[in-house]
């Protein structure tokens, strides 16, 4: 099918929601989640670095899992439910992002969205993980700038502050 | 006291910026976008080396709903680029010499149409052969890349008699160095959106560490006034070195200016990595002897570095290496000599450590080897060889004293890792698994600050009351993650008075602020603090003079407070700066310029100001394997007051994973010219697993009675001192001395004694 071209199969409808909004997206199948975030929807708090899902900037959650957007393609997407940072935002700071925050998790800010939300799909499975499990769990998101120190201390504190949370 | 949120109160401070990261929110430059914008992309050489024998676009051009297809032919002024020298095409016109050389460029109203008209230009090339490596491109049969040949730039330094020197040696030490061509690897590659306003300006969205500099070369290359140039350059998704030079401004510009509309250019990783800068390879060869009692005599150090195809810095990069390998140590005959030479490779350039970083692999290496030939302590050794806080530089140089040198040493000698050094090894050893072994090192750094003798460094600041009130603040420095506008926020408020919400900081904008010079060489913090000195006096006696008849009060009466003029003695607001805003007519201004402080010598390079780091650090060594992990750091670092605690440590932290990754991991892999290594599967930068060790940092915040310069730059250091101690490490743990990183794993692995007796039948 040509560019531009009007009638679209019903492959070209990507029905989703994402950030709790109900969405019907004129998308080819295999059109890159990424793109269709940032490209389509202006939601660009999802990053683009490596393409190939080696980096983690563009973590997103795809029914509660972390999910690189780059490697995910719209037709894997039909009926999801998907949040980017910009849900995780949505009813104001999360706890997560608050420790980021507090502990200096961050420099330049374009690995944080992804990290947090692999954080984010951590702490949803194992609300108590070990190091090994943290290790395990962001060693797929690639920080430039930190050196992990901050985001170590940024994970811990959060594990903190959801289970004081949580008493 | 270690530096961390717990000893620093008050003083950790939540980022200005850090709201909008966390949340996503944030726009990077490559996150914008506009109604109507095309979508540009560039056409790099197929080849490492050849001859342009046509460039054919006449297909390309006829596609619907491509907009612009540029080659040569289409740039209107300077056709090159490079802040020391310009002497990369921004369009190749009849020759390339590297993978990443520029071809033509497009734009198209969509990126796949972009694609298939890059696809569709013809070039016709022919083939030249390959000049892969420094050593090959110096011998006398290279092809000439340059007119001027293939040495960029050539150094020396000598002092006394070296070769008299090594007569009179006890133990004499021979090594040769080589350090990888490591890649910056900013998360945020390459991009931005350039828009040709109604008014026939330009607005280039892009990073870079200095927007007057893009400035001044991107009107070069399209023949317009630096006037009719903005350059909005922060934020900025990592830098370290890499976006200093020009990268696809060039191209975002020309597209823009011909079609007469807003492109976009966000280049992909392999993008990134065939065209952008990598940190120099060296080779570094070095002879370093003492007398029969420890003390240095005479070193000579040689450095051959692969500065790939054009300048850009590559020549201030080798004159840092040639200081760097002298370092803090005193010897009476010294020798050095250094060439940069241009090859078919991949560009080198600027990079974090600025050629520190292999010149103090080596030297570190040389004193670890002397110590060890001379049955010494290492440490004991370097503190026997090390320099007075009276003793000029490296070049002989005057420098600002401190006693830095001295005040790190003594924190490692007496930091718990490096006492555990010295303890009996079997007790630890017996509770490990046979095939895993442990070791501690350590090494120094005496890193020089600014961009040295001979290159201009302006620096200066603008603040402003503002009409609405606020206190703004304008500096020409970007933001790339380090943590400026949170620094400069501190020392608004901790120099000032002012409270945070009175505040407004404006950076990285040339129509909006004064020229700094460039965010690079461990600089912006330094200068900041000095423009804020002098700005002080003259902005707060304005401030309190203009309050003073507003008030109908004496200005002894007064002083700068949180929210306004408060008085003198108490806490009582008087006047808030709104209301004294109000009561003038136009904005109350200070501005300061001045240059970076230099030595007074005229060794070019020579630098005046330096930061002192040890770093002692304990690795694990699993012998099956050859991997190393890095279990415990321990980072003394003298550098005068600490102006942002969280920066401070965010530095430190993340410039030693840098210096991990250069000792065991990154290395940008080229064969023929050619990249093995396009993305991040296989050129690997440290992941969260490979950081689990504590990193502890201790800053040395002393500085001699009467000192101007306050507090020296920690952008670069954290990068450069791991490196070498990792190595001490390694030599601990294995009994092998590393010459060369990263450090191969199959250099390390060894039959554990139990298997080889399982084998040989016990
Ligand atoms: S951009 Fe998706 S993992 Fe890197
Ligand atoms: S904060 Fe810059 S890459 Fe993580």
């Amino acid at each position: 099918m040509s560019e531009g071209e009007t009638v679209k199969n019903e492959y070209d409808e990507l029905r989703c929601t994402i950030n709790g909004t109900d969405y019907s997206i004129a998308a080819p199948p295999s059109e890159r989640l990424l793109m269709i975030l940032r490209d389509r929807l202006g939601l660009t708090g999802t990053k683009r670095s490596c393409d190939i899902g080696r980096c983690g900037a563009c973590m997103v959650l795809i029914d509660g899992k972390s999910v690189n957007a780059c490697l995910a393609m719209a037709y894997q997407c039909g009926g999801k439910r998907i949040t980017t940072i910009e849900g995780v935002a949505a009813g104001g700071i999360d706890p997560i992002q608050q420790a980021f925050l507090e502990e200096g998790g961050f420099q330049c800010g374009y690995c944080t969205p992804g990290m947090i939300v692999s954080v984010a799909a951590l702490l949803g499975e194992h609300p108590d993980p070990t190091d090994d499990e943290i290790a395990e769990a962001l060693s797929g998101n690639l920080c430039r700038c930190t050196g992990y120190g901050g985001i170590w201390r940024a994970v811990k504190r959060a594990i903190e502050a959801r289970r004081s949370a949580a008493t | 006291m270690l530096l961390n949120r717990a000893s620093v109160g008050e003083r950790w401070r939540i980022r200005p910026d850090g709201p909008a990261k966390v949340t996503g929110s944030l726009e990077y430059l490559t996150d914008m976008a506009r109604e109507g914008m095309l979508h540009g992309l560039v056409l790099r050489s197929e080849y490492p080396h050849a001859r342009i024998r046509s460039i054919r676009t006449d297909q390309a051009k006829r596609l619907e709903g491509v907009h612009g297809v540029l080659t040569y032919l289409d740039v209107p002024g300077l056709n090159a680029f490079g802040i020391a020298r310009p002497d990369q095409p921004v369009l190749c016109e009849d020759r390339v010499r590297y993978v990443g050389d520029a071809v033509a460029c497009v734009a198209a109203e969509t990126p796949e149409l972009a694609a298939r008209a890059l696809a569709l230009i013809e070039v016709d090339y022919e083939l030249l052969p390959v000049v892969a490596g420094p050593i090959e491109a110096l011998r006398g049969d290279a092809p000439q890349l340059h007119p001027q040949g293939n040495a960029l730039h050539r150094t020396s330094f000598r002092r006394g008699d070296v070769e008299e020197g090594f007569k009179q040696c006890a133990h004499i030490v021979e090594e040769t160095y080589e350090t990888p061509r490591q890649m910056h690897t900013y998360m945020e590659t390459e991009g931005g959106l350039f828009v040709p306003e109604a008014d026939g300006r330009l607005t280039v969205y892009s990073p870079t560490q200095h927007g007057f500099m893009d400035r001044m070369q991107l009107s070069r290359i399209l023949a317009v006034p630096q006037q009719s140039i903005r350059v909005v350059s922060s934020p900025i998704g990592g830098s370290f070195g890499g976006k200093d030079e020009l990268n696809v401004q060039p191209y975002g510009a020309l597209l823009a200016m011909h079609t007469g509309r807003p492109v976009k250019i966000h280049q992909t990783r392999w993008e990134s990595v065939r065209a952008g800068l990598k940190r120099h390879p060296m080779r570094i060869a070095m002879k370093t002897g003492t007398d029969a009692a420890g003390r240095l005599i005479a070193h000579r150090a040689s450095i051959v570095a692969d500065t790939g195809p054009y300048s850009t810095l590559g020549a201030e990069v080798l004159n840092f290496a040639t200081e760097h390998v002298i370092g803090p140590y005193r010897y009476d005959h010294v020798d050095v000599e250094g060439v940069s030479a241009f090859t078919n490779n991949g560009m080198s350039g600027e990079f974090r450590g600025f050629g520190g970083n292999q010149a103090i692999f080596a030297l570190e290496g040389q004193m670890d080897r002397l110590a060890e030939r001379l049955g010494m302590d290492p440490w004991a050794f370097r503190k026997l060889n090390l320099r007075r806080p009276e003793d000029p530089g490296p070049f002989d140089q005057p420098i600002a004293a401190t006693e830095g040198a001295v005040k790190v040493w003594e924190a490692i000698a007496e930091c718990s890792l490096w006492l555990e050094r010295g303890a009996p090894a079997e007790s630890g050893q017996a509770m490990l698994e046979p095939w895993i072994k442990t070791g501690i090192g350590a090494a120094f750094t005496m890193h020089g600050a600014g961009l040295g003798v001979g290159i201009p460094d302006p620096a200066g600041g603008r603040l402003t009351l503002a009409p609405d009130g606020k206190i703004e603040a304008a500096f020409g420095y970007e933001e790339f993650g380090q943590g400026l506008i949170a620094t400069l926020e501190l020392m608004l408020i901790e120099q000032f008075g002012f409270a945070a919400d009175d505040i407004r900081i404006i950076i990285g904008d040339t129509d909006a602020v004064p020229d700094s010079g460039s965010t690079t060489a461990s600089r912006a913090t330094s200068m900041m603090w000095k423009s804020l000195r002098r700005l002080k006096e003259p902005f707060a006696s304005r401030l309190l003079e203009r309050a003073a008849s507003v008030l109908d009060a004496e200005t002894g009466e007064l002083r700068l407070g949180e929210g306004g003029i408060r008085e003198r003695a108490g806490e009582a607001l008087l006047l808030t700066y709104r209301e004294l805003a109000d009561a003038e007519q136009s904005p109350i201004r200070c501005e300061t310029s001045f240059s970076f402080p230099t030595s007074p010598t005229d060794r070019v390079g020579a630098h005046f100001m330096y930061t002192y780091s040890a770093v002692a650090a304990k690795v694990e060594l699993n012998v099956l394997t050859g991997r190393v992990k890095v279990l415990r750091q321990f980072h003394a670092v003298a550098a005068g007051p600490v102006m942002n605690p969280q920066g401070y440590l965010g530095q430190i932290e993340g410039g030693s994973s840098m210096a991990l990754g250069f000792a065991l991991l990154e290395d940008a892999v080229m064969e023929e010219g050619r990249y093995m290594t396009r993305n991040l599967d296989t050129y690997l930068v440290p992941t969260i697993a490979d950081q689990r060790g504590a990193v502890d940092v201790l800053p040395i915040e002393h500085l001699p009675e009467g000192d101007e310069h306050g507090p020296r730059g920690i952008g670069e250091v954290g990068s450069v001192t791991l490196g070498p101690a990792i190595a001490a490490a390694i030599r601990q743990a294995s009994g092998k001395w590393v010459t060369r990183l990263p450090v191969d794993p199959a250099s390390l692995q060894e039959t554990p004694v139990f298997l080889s007796e399982a084998v040989n039948g016990g």
